[in-house]
């Protein structure tokens, strides 16, 4: 930019020292810029940019108590109050790697890194302006989908090879991607492939192959990205996108691992995380993944209720399954939705469901008396409610049963399922509260895993069999047949060599069914069978 | 009441030295900012009246300028060995990465009354990672802002596909022991004398870190290079 036009540019400096500002402020004085403003954190921040659009924001990003810069950027992003061509730039005082990691979900301009001197600021910024100018009418035609103008600007400017072709070779991919020219977006990563391996034109070909409909070659330039680049957010986030669509679970749910293991602190991978999680039945994964979004979201633009809810009903799954493991949770949760109060406003509908979840938080947690008297709390605020989702209407069940109210559960189902008979979806819902589930979907799917697993069993593959029914056990936790069955093939195992962890599985399965049946149940006789012979095989083993 | 869950996790958990070490830097590196800018404000108000004080004002100027780049090698090197540090490769003009560090260090070089000539085609770009490069070249003029006597020659360009980013002083040129193997360690390391040669190091390992096909990154030391002094090349594929 012509240094004469500095003088027109309105800038921001966001810093939480005081001499910081004051010197900052200096150097662009220096270099022409009138309009200066400054603010102390991000609410300062948020509130300027409100009011008044900037053309260059400088932004330091550790703000001290609050947000960090770069959830100003997110903030600024999506609410919309940051101009889409103005230039955001993020100051550290380390390298901005983990920085870098952290802040994919919205990329600033540029980084700076301390210490600033006033000639470094100037030429940076007289290149980050040039660079605006130049590339701001292809920006524009973009935006504006005027797509022939901004692809003959892009085919000018790699011609002329000058500075920008590199940039103009990604939008004109873009380009291409969006209006359905697949194979020229082809051609145009391949002719950067050609001259270097770079990651940008790799996802890009992931991109067009999945566009195209293939997924194997797409899965490959994705792998190809991976090994070279691990660090590559752009290709775990295509390669979910992928598993998602098709869909598939389990390797979704290893994608998002992996990738959060990589950038911690992306608050919506880790949310995608806590999600997918909680469909695979693995509550402790989906735990310590909503845990993580509760944390990252105290400041953030993407906190979010289901986030706070998500953690609790996760530890919740996880204690019905493993109160050891749940119990260093179960605090943090109880905590958590402690400050729901002050983080969210809620309908009746959602305060009525988070007293229903703290309930049983409280009463896993063995304060008996506080999770009977929100339980009552909810009941009456809901007796003002027409009719409650049928996933509230699944916490109270379990409400009832955390503060051991049995029966209550017990009546409350049957008249659920009398309620959504025939309606397919909500009975796979209430399949979890049941012993056995009532939608056609998981009936056909327990007796099918229940018959390989016998199949197994009777070919004397054992730990097969054993596998099966534990997966089983995963999606359908209350079914006594599926668990009685586990113990048998533990059983015969243990008869042909016994081996401590199977021993432990064994007893810990059969004091979990002891929990849950009666004696009226038509297996309690074989449960009871089960029992002894276990019994025996332990005492052999001791002696 | 004592909760045995908070007991535990204050007398076990060992101290994060990362997380120590990163908020220690960003704290060090605010100041040191402050403080060239201070430097900067009070040359600029009452410049040098002789001599002595233009020599006092140009040790001020290198030390701060030394502080900062042992922070950033200090950083590097840490991660390098504790995080798995990844290179980020990405297409960079070369004359903003050289001209950024020269910048950076612009005070310095006047002071010492140093004179600079760059020699690098404006277009000219090259992929590599910018930060790492940058804190090696940062560091190779900090240096050598010390042992040459008026002039330095920057210059880049590329030779047989690789990128040769030099650097060459007219001072008197590098000890022997460093021409045979710049980058070990223990042949430089003199606490006493103040000298650790972790530059050299942290050069080698960053431009090792650099591959494209089946080529490294290296770097070199010579004598006698174009204006009669050391010559310090860093080499990338």
């Amino acid at each position: 930019m012509a240094e004469a036009e500095y003088h027109k540019l309105h800038a921001l400096i966001v810093d939480d020292f005081d001499s910081f500002r004051v010197t900052v402020s200096n150097m662009l004085q220096d270099i022409g810029i009138q309009f200066i403003d400054s603010a102390v954190n991000g609410a300062d921040a948020l509130r300027h940019c409100k009011n008044k659009s900037y053309d260059l924001i400088l932004c330091d990003h550790n703000l001290g108590k609050g947000k960090t810069g770069q959830q100003v950027l997110e903030d600024l992003r999506e609410n919309g109050h940051l101009n889409r061509y103005a230039l955001f730039v993020l100051i550290s005082a380390e390298s901005s790697k983990s920085i870098i990691m952290a802040a994919y979900d919205y990329e600033p301009d540029a980084y700076l890194t301390k210490p600033i001197t006033t000639k470094a600021l100037q030429q940076r910024l007289g290149r980050l302006f040039a660079q605006r100018a130049r590339m701001l009418p292809i920006m524009q035609a973009m935006d504006d989908e005027r797509w022939e103008i901004a692809e003959a600007l892009c085919l000018r400017e790699i011609k002329d090879s000058g500075r920008y072709a590199n940039q103009c070779q990604k939008f004109l991919g873009q380009l291409y991607i969006l209006t359905g020219h697949y194979e020229k977006a082809e051609t145009v990563y391949r002719d950067v492939l050609d001259v270097r391996q770079l990651d940008w034109a790799q996802v890009g070909m992931a991109r067009v192959k999945k566009l195209q409909g293939d997924l194997v070659s797409a899965q490959q330039w994705l792998e190809d990205v991976m090994s070279t680049n691990p660090l590559c957010m752009k290709a775990y986030d295509l390669q979910a996108e992928i598993y998602r669509e098709q869909p598939l679970h389990k390797r979704l749910q290893d994608v998002l691992q992996q990738a959060v293991e990589i950038s911690p602190l992306s608050i919506l991978r880790q949310q995608q995380l806590g999600d997918i999680a909680m469909m695979n039945n693995d509550a402790e994964t989906a735990a310590n993944a909503y845990r993580r979004t509760v944390r990252l979201g105290e400041n953030s633009y993407y906190d979010r209720l289901e986030n706070h809810t998500g953690f609790a009903r996760a530890t919740l799954a996880l204690f019905r399954e493993d109160k050891i493991l749940a119990k260093p949770l179960l605090r943090e949760a109880l905590k958590t939705m402690a400050e729901l109060e002050q983080r969210f406003s809620k309908t009746p509908e959602e305060k009525v469901e988070t007293q229903l979840i703290e309930s049983q938080l409280l009463a896993s947690n063995g304060e008996a008396k506080k999770a009977e008297e929100l339980l009552q709390n909810a009941r009456n605020l809901s007796a003002n409610i027409e009719a409650l989702p049928i996933d509230t209407e699944v916490e109270l069940v379990r409400a009832y049963t955390a503060t051991g109210q049995k029966n209550m559960a017990d009546e409350l189902t049957r008249s659920l399922l009398e309620r959504y008979k025939g309606s397919e979806r909500d009975l796979e819902k209430l399949d979890a509260l049941l012993e056995e589930p009532a939608s056609e979907k998981n009936r056909s799917l327990v007796a099918s895993i229940n018959k390989k697993g016998i199949a197994c069993y009777e070919s004397q593959d054992y730990d097969a069999a054993i596998q099966c029914f534990k997966d089983a056990l995963q999606t359908f936790p209350n079914h006594i047949g599926i668990r009685l069955n586990l113990v048998q093939a533990l059983v015969d195992k243990l008869k042909l060599d016994v081996d401590a962890a199977s021993m432990d599985l064994a007893i810990d399965t059969l004091a979990q069914i002891d929990d849950k049946i009666v004696p009226t149940h038509d297996q309690y006789r074989r449960f009871r069978q089960l029992q002894d012979m276990l019994r025996n095989l332990d005492n052999n083993r001791r002696r | 009441m004592i909760d045995d869950n908070d007991m535990t996790s204050a007398k076990d958990t060992p101290l994060d030295f990362a997380f120590v070490l990163a908020s220690s830097v960003h704290d060090m590196k605010n100041s040191l900012g402050m403080l060239l800018n201070t430097l900067a404000t009070m040359m600029e108000k009452s410049p040098p009246q002789d001599a002595e004080q233009t020599r006092t004002y140009a040790v001020l100027e290198y030390e701060a300028a030394r502080i900062n780049s042992e922070l950033v090698q200090l950083l590097s090197l840490y991660r390098m060995q504790h995080e798995h540090l990844l290179v980020q490769i990405d297409e960079h003009h070369v004359i903003d990465v050289l001209e950024e560090q020269l910048a950076r260090n612009d005070m310095l070089f006047r002071t010492r009354g140093i004179h600079l000539q760059l020699d690098c085609d404006e277009d000219l770009s090259w992929y590599f990672d910018g930060e790492l490069i940058g804190g090696v070249i940062n560091n190779i003029l900090v240096n050598c802002a010390r042992y040459c006597r008026s002039t330095l020659l920057v210059s880049a360009k590329i030779i047989d596909n690789k990128l040769c980013i030099a650097i060459a002083d007219d001072g008197q040129g590098y000890p022997a022991s460093m021409l045979a193997a710049p980058h070990e360690i223990n042949a430089g390391v003199s606490f006493s004398s103040g000298s650790t040669n972790l530059g050299l190091l942290f050069a080698h390992r960053v431009a090792a870190l650099h591959r494209s096909r089946e080529q490294q990154g290296y770097i070199q030391l010579a004598n006698q290079g174009p204006l009669g002094g050391g010559v310090f090349q860093l080499w990338l594929p």
